[in-house]
């Protein structure tokens, strides 16, 4: 169904149906594409989120980690039994 | 509203006047409704509604990466863009195989719940009451107005008006405290829907897979303090909007058949239960009957389905009327459903849009751009032009006969709905019930916004208590990680605040092969199928009685307007198109990586 309305590739404006779509001006992912910027994404780019551990496919817990990375132990929970609240 | 007025045409023994409202306001789009009126009789004898924009989302879609598809069909619409991405992401969960995390889902209905207390208060406060205030009856029906003044208010120890009249004061356009008690809460309402799905009506947050809403404490109490303020103002308005319909019925004996049609009711469903849903078409039956507003399809005040998969595979799409050309020939995406049920060449899933511009002809020709959505009665072998009573009605309809819903604050009983509300800051505790009317009219459509809104406030309290409940066990799981399949297909189903909404999606090469939302409206406003079944407005207009005390030369149209409004309509969902390919305007935005130049 997607074709170029004169049949070449120089002419990127598709007919679809019987409509003229323009040419796309920007590839949805554009800006992502900068080295070094993380694409969100990504595959597994939820497994870089630090201080956050899945217990199952429905659970996972924080530790203070998520909140900073200087001495994260030292702002946990003081009693494993204590829930591990988001930082806000 | 604009109104235009045509010679007298004879038609057998009656003179029948044609008068149009073209474009219908107070609603986003472009509706018009075009009429033949006995005036002598004060009866409407012939409606047809029309749309001049082209509807066309789903030829744009095609080739997109599928994983845009929630933020672009948010686009569809500056008020309900919300259901729109929620529908999608639902859609898109099914085709990448996603259980989404159950915090997740209690976000997602609790920003959905903002939502419809958001829209459904604004809509009916400061939209749908300007045809009820004292303003628009003293010119209509000043006889009415007389009888409202000396008619006492049976609950005005709740809300504080001593007549009939005193509320049709209170909800005058800038100035009646009522209509600006509901602007100021349409910002608290918009607030709690900003904390969970971030941005107001676009939002920001919600993507297949879960959310970016971060769930900490603080969200949910936020939204909490918001919510009980709000709660205490519904729990003046139910009262009062009982207050106000009922005096319509005492005071015009008769005024129920105005807007009255055949119950044909659908409604999709809305607010997923985590326990249940997965995603999986295979088990849409079961997760579909846990949502805590029930899914059903309603003839003639009977249940006749309450199984998404028997919804999804009765739908279809007729033209008749509108300016498209048939899509039959055309490739068909999706022959048989993952259950190994056929899949009809007219569903969504095998639609192909090929728009004909063509001169509107509204006495034999084609005369809409938009389509003719029917569902398939397969015990009967009809196309029923369902409608969605402006959408609460279906719901509270659906969900009270299912008697499914069974929650500390929402109750189905089989045939009503009881709603608890907790104690608030002016009121104590309250308990309401909304009960199966005999008709669906004008007046129980705006009855059951109403009640909706105490409704969709009394799940909200649900939703947080089973959020926090997780949140204070530690939980912070509010995304599932997926990749994007090469090939296949998902269908989302949601409520839209006005009603059923639909979203079926194809996938090849990881690219959208074919993408259709069907949102409420075109189910209300469609116009004439190929068999000549009448869309829900012109069914509900044609054949109604008038009550305006106006003669011909005065003619306002308000009971009319009151009940094309009463389906809630909005018809924003069209794509403006530019002809000719011309450029109307470039301009440079400057973004991180490389500048893009973006045509207008």
């Amino acid at each position: 169904m997607l074709r170029n309305r004169t049949g070449n590739n120089h002419d990127k404006t598709k007919v679809i149906a019987n409509v003229v779509v323009g040419k796309p001006d920007v590839k949805p992912s554009a800006p992502s594409h900068v080295p070094g910027v993380f694409q969100g994404n990504h595959p597994h780019a939820g497994e870089r989120g630090k201080g956050i551990h899945e217990v199952d496919g429905a659970y996972a817990e924080g530790t203070a980690r998520r909140s900073t990375g200087i001495r994260p132990k030292a702002h946990d929970v003081i009693d494993p039994r204590m829930p591990r609240l988001s930082p806000a | 509203m604009t109104t235009t007025t045509r010679a007298p045409t004879t038609t057998g023994q009656r003179k029948l006047v044609s008068m149009a409202w073209d474009p219908v306001t107070r609603i986003i789009g472009n509706l018009g409704i075009y009429t033949k009126i006995d005036f002598d009789n004060r009866e409407v004898v012939e409606c047809k509604s029309t749309s001049s924009i082209f509807r066309g989302y789903s030829v744009f879609l095609r080739g997109k990466d599928p994983r845009d598809a929630g933020f672009i069909t948010s686009r569809i619409c500056g008020i309900c863009g919300d259901n729109h991405t929620t529908c999608s992401v639902y859609a898109q969960n099914m085709a990448y195989g996603i259980k989404m995390p159950p915090l997740a889902e209690w976000i997602y209905n609790l920003g959905e719940a903002a939502e419809y207390m958001f829209d459904h208060a604004i809509f009916q406060d400061n939209l749908v009451f300007v045809d009820f205030c004292e303003q628009m009856v003293r010119e209509t029906n000043p006889g009415l107005l007389a009888k409202a003044q000396s008619t006492l208010a049976p609950n005005s120890h709740l809300h504080g008006k001593r007549t009939i009249a005193d509320i049709m004061r209170a909800v005058n356009p800038f100035t009646g405290d009522i209509y600006r008690e509901a602007l100021e809460m349409s910002r608290l309402t918009r607030e709690m829907f900003c904390l969970m799905e971030g941005r107001h009506v676009h939002p920001s947050t919600l993507y297949p897979g879960g959310t970016g809403t971060v769930a900490t404490p603080q969200v949910f109490t936020d939204y909490l303090s918001r919510l009980l303020r709000f709660v205490d103002f519904a729990k003046k308005l139910v009262p009062l909007n009982d207050d106000l319909f009922d005096f319509f019925y005492d005071a015009m004996p008769g005024y129920e058949k105005v807007g009255d049609r055949r119950i044909l009711l659908g409604c999709w469903g809305s607010f997923q239960n985590p326990d249940a849903c997965d995603y999986r078409y295979e088990t849409m039956s079961d997760w579909g009957r846990a949502m805590y507003v029930t899914p059903g399809i309603i003839v003639d005040g009977k249940l006749v389905t309450t199984d998404l998969v028997d919804i999804n595979l009765g739908i279809r799409i007729l033209l008749g009327s509108s300016y498209y050309d048939d899509w039959i020939g055309e490739e068909m995406f999706v022959t048989e459903d993952p259950l190994g049920n056929p899949v009809d060449p007219r569903h969504p899933w095998n639609q192909t849009t090929i728009p004909r511009p063509q001169k509107r002809d509204l006495e034999n020709g084609n005369y809409s751009w938009v389509m003719s959505p029917r569902w398939y009665d397969k015990r009967t072998k009809d196309h029923l032009a369902l409608d969605t009573g402006g959408g609460p009605l279906a719901r509270l309809w659906a969900t009270a006969l299912a008697g499914i819903v069974h929650t500390p604050y929402v109750r189905s009983t089989g045939k009503s709905v009881q709603i608890h509300l907790p104690k608030t800051m002016s009121f104590g505790e309250m308990d309401l019930e909304w009960k199966i009317p005999r008709r669906a009219n004008t007046l129980e459509r705006d009855r059951a916004r109403a009640y909706f809104i105490a409704y969709a406030a009394a799940m909200a309290f649900y939703f947080i208590d089973k959020a926090l409940e997780r949140v204070h066990q530690g939980d912070v799981k509010v995304f599932q990680e997926f990749k994007v399949p090469d090939e296949g297909i998902g269908c989302g189903f949601h409520e839209a605040v006005r009603g059923v909404l639909s979203h079926h999606l194809v996938i090849r090469d990881r690219k959208i092969a074919n993408y259709h939302p069907y949102p409420p409206t075109p189910w209300n406003a469609s116009p004439r199928d190929r068999f000549g079944t009448p869309g829900p407005y012109e069914d509900a207009v044609q054949g109604m009685p008038l009550f305006e005390e106006n003669d011909q030369d005065n003619f306002k149209g308000i009971d009319i307007m009151r009940t094309v409004r009463s389906f809630d309509p909005c018809l924003p969902c069209g794509v403006h198109m530019y002809g000719g390919g011309r450029v109307i305007h470039r301009r440079h935005v400057p973004m991180f990586g490389g500048g893009h130049d973006v045509e207008e």
